[in-house]
């Protein structure tokens, strides 16, 4: 399925138009990357996974990071807090801050790669130049970067406490699990859990086996659970806040709004310059000439009579013709039957007046808002004269239909394929208009079709 | 023959009155509303009402809810329906009372005079005019395992200008043969769609206007 945006050098920019329609998707089909927070706790499914081996293993050897960093700052603050006397302590100061700044962006790559949880970051831009006193004057006055210093300060207790536990339950579940080839290896081995137990070789040593087998679900539960906290504490002390967060929804929510109010804009304007231009090259050209025969007419109706009826035919026929034109162009604009009826019978005589046959099923418990209505149809109706017109489709069908809160409208046809929406063509112009109600439009059309045109458009009722 | 008008663009209306006037055709009353028909249908008892489906108050389908509920409370008065876009939706909704003296026509066809007063007339008499475009339309819209699919190019030009109304002699003329070939062509299309042979115009264009899903 290929994304429909306008090339990058629009107005606008693709990029923005891109973002939009990805924030579309992904808010309709929601954020679904796997982490140790919303996998199965199945004990299968959990074995399988590689996030329990890779838990298990940052677990198991995070200590001697977590004690590396509380040797960092006890001895750097020490000395530079020491040294602030004689002015030395300040840029050791900053060279700390940098340092512990970094780590923090490494711990945000280390919980990605063990636990499969996003830490965005949460600074406040630097200040731009490249005066590096600025930058760091930015980076201290950072709340962000003194709370990076606090959890990498108290990251030794934690990884010490989670060493212990992940020593204990991995320790004694692999030695069970293993006896076998330990008792191949390095002869007779005692078990004693209260009743001592005896293998004197690996066949001997396999019921333990199973014993450590069943260990190994209590231990890749404590992991996932360390696993879990850990992340969680990471998420609160190295992520952005709530309120940042908020912002940059927000932010992200405006950027939105704005490129697809600039869509809306140019769509309207865009539709306005065509219906000028039909009108002009149609029913006004039309019009002039029938002035002009019936002119000519009048002019002959003495002297020439039977010059002056062919005339009058002529321009008769003209005044059809402006006519016929007119009702398409107003038609074009806004079909009064969508108003009246709704989408049915409004399709219905789009697909009845279409070249090729149309089949149209519309499946919509109520009407939706106009708004939608009037997308729905010109979705519709520019797929079909686009089939018509470059196509050569032998039958098309039209389906509209609900689902749950979004209307689904799809137009397939089996022509040659090879569709794609140019800038300014009528596939983006309908782009541009769906994406004024949040909507999105898909065209799928591989050379030798066949034509799939997708919108969905968000209807709360 | 006396005729009402509902219509409410003025000059529509005076140009309506005038060509009926110049075929002898006598217009008794006109309204530029919906609500106004029925109640100068009443008062008049016309040969025949004309309508126009977009009239104050709504805008939208006025005319068309004027003309159902003439045919609700004086069944029998025949109505011809002028509509500026021709949608077959709303011929459904008029010919499902009866096809008995309906009509329902493009506004444009207005200006050709002669074939307009033509079909006033037939209407009048109790007959049935469809526009060609609403034919057009069914005949276009497809269901999947639908046997128009077995029907030749000619006979499916015949089934259109029998669904529009019009007698064996009119479609004689119009295609260029004989009166029998259009008969014969009349009972394979019968055959082909599975309708019973019916005789005479007007129940052989209900036959096949429901076919067609009209009605």
């Amino acid at each position: 399925m290929g994304e429909l945006s306008r090339d990058a050098g629009a107005a606008g920019g693709g990029a923005v138009r891109w973002a939009a329609a990805r924030w579309a998707t992904a808010t309709r089909a929601g954020d679904g990357s796997a982490s140790v927070m919303n996998r199965s706790w199945h004990p299968l499914a959990m074995a399988r996974s590689s996030l329990t081996w890779r838990s298990a293993l940052y677990l198991g050897v995070s200590l001697a990071w977590g004690l590396g960093w509380f040797v960092v700052l006890a001895v750097g603050l020490a000395l530079s807090v020491g040294l602030l006397i004689i002015w030395v302590g300040v840029p050791l100061l900053a060279l700390l801050m940098v340092a512990w700044r970094f780590g923090a962006v490494l711990e945000r790559r280390f919980v990605l790669a063990a636990f499969g949880v996003r830490i965005p970051a949460p600074y406040r831009r630097m200040p731009e130049g490249r005066n590096p006193l600025a930058k760091l004057k930015g980076m201290a006055g950072d709340p962000a970067t003194w709370k990076d210093l606090v959890y990498l300060a108290v990251l030794f207790p934690v990884t010490l406490a989670e060493f212990v536990v992940s020593a204990a339950a991995w320790a004694a579940t692999g030695t069970l699990l293993f006896l076998p080839v330990i008792v191949a290896v390095g002869g007779g081995a005692e078990v004693n859990f209260g009743v001592s137990y005896w293998a004197g070789n690996p066949v001997e040593a396999l019921p333990v086996s199973l014993l450590g087998l069943a260990l190994l679900v209590p231990a890749m539960y404590v992991t996932r659970a360390m696993a879990m906290t850990h992340a969680a504490f990471a998420a609160l002390m190295l992520g952005p806040s709530p309120s940042q967060r908020e912002n940059a929804a927000l932010r992200e929510r405006t950027e939105h709004l704005r490129a697809s109010r600039a869509r809306g804009v140019d769509a309207a304007e865009f539709e306005r310059r065509r219906i000028e231009r039909d009108l002009h090259d149609g029913a006004q050209q039309r019009l002039l000439a029938v002035a002009m025969d019936i002119g000519r007419a009048r002019a002959k109706l003495d002297e020439d009579p039977e010059g002056a009826r062919a005339l009058i035919e002529q321009a008769h026929a003209g005044t059809r013709e402006a006519i016929s034109e007119l009702r398409d162009l107003a038609r074009g604009i806004y079909p009064a039957i969508l108003t009246d009826r709704g989408l049915d019978p409004a399709l219905s005589g789009l697909a009845g007046r279409a070249p090729v046959p149309v089949e149209v099923e519309v499946d919509l418990p109520e009407r939706p808002p106009a708004a939608v209505e009037s997308i729905a149809y010109f979705i519709v109706a520019e797929s079909l004269a686009n089939i018509a017109k470059y196509a050569r489709a032998t039958r098309a069908s039209v389906r509209v239909a609900r689902e749950d809160r979004w209307v689904v409208v799809e137009v397939i046809d089996n022509g040659v394929g090879g569709a794609v929406a140019r800038p300014d063509g009528g596939l983006a112009g309908l782009a541009d208009r769906a994406a004024t109600i949040d909507g999105m439009l898909i065209v799928d059309s591989p050379p030798g079709g066949p034509t799939i045109i997708r919108a969905d458009l968000p209807c709360t009722w | 023959m006396r005729v009402v008008i509902a219509e409410d663009s003025v000059l529509l209306r005076e140009g309506l009155v005038r060509l009926l006037a110049d075929a002898g055709i006598e217009t008794v009353a006109t309204v530029g509303d919906g609500p106004g028909l029925l109640g100068i249908v009443e008062e008049h008892a016309p040969d025949l009402a004309i309508v126009d489906v977009r009239m104050p108050p709504s805008y939208t389908d006025e005319g068309l809810r004027a003309a159902l509920a003439v045919r609700e409370h004086r069944p029998g008065t025949p109505i011809l329906v002028l509509s500026q876009y021709v949608e077959e939706r709303y011929a459904t909704d008029l010919i499902g009372g009866g096809t008995q003296g309906v009509g329902y026509l493009l506004k444009e066809r207005v200006s050709d005079v002669e074939e307009f007063i033509d079909a006033v007339r037939r209407i009048a008499a109790g007959g049935t005019v469809i526009d060609p475009e609403v034919i057009g339309q069914l005949l276009g819209r497809r269901r999947s395992g639908d046997p128009l699919e077995a029907l030749t190019p000619r006979e499916r030009e015949v089934l259109g200008l029998m669904a529009q109304g019009r007698s064996n002699g009119a479609i004689a003329a119009d295609l260029v043969v004989t009166e029998g070939a259009v008969e014969k062509h009349i009972s394979n299309i019968f055959m082909k769609l599975g309708l019973q042979p019916a005789q005479g115009g007007h129940r052989r264009v209900m036959a096949v206007l429901a076919y067609l899903g009209l009605g």
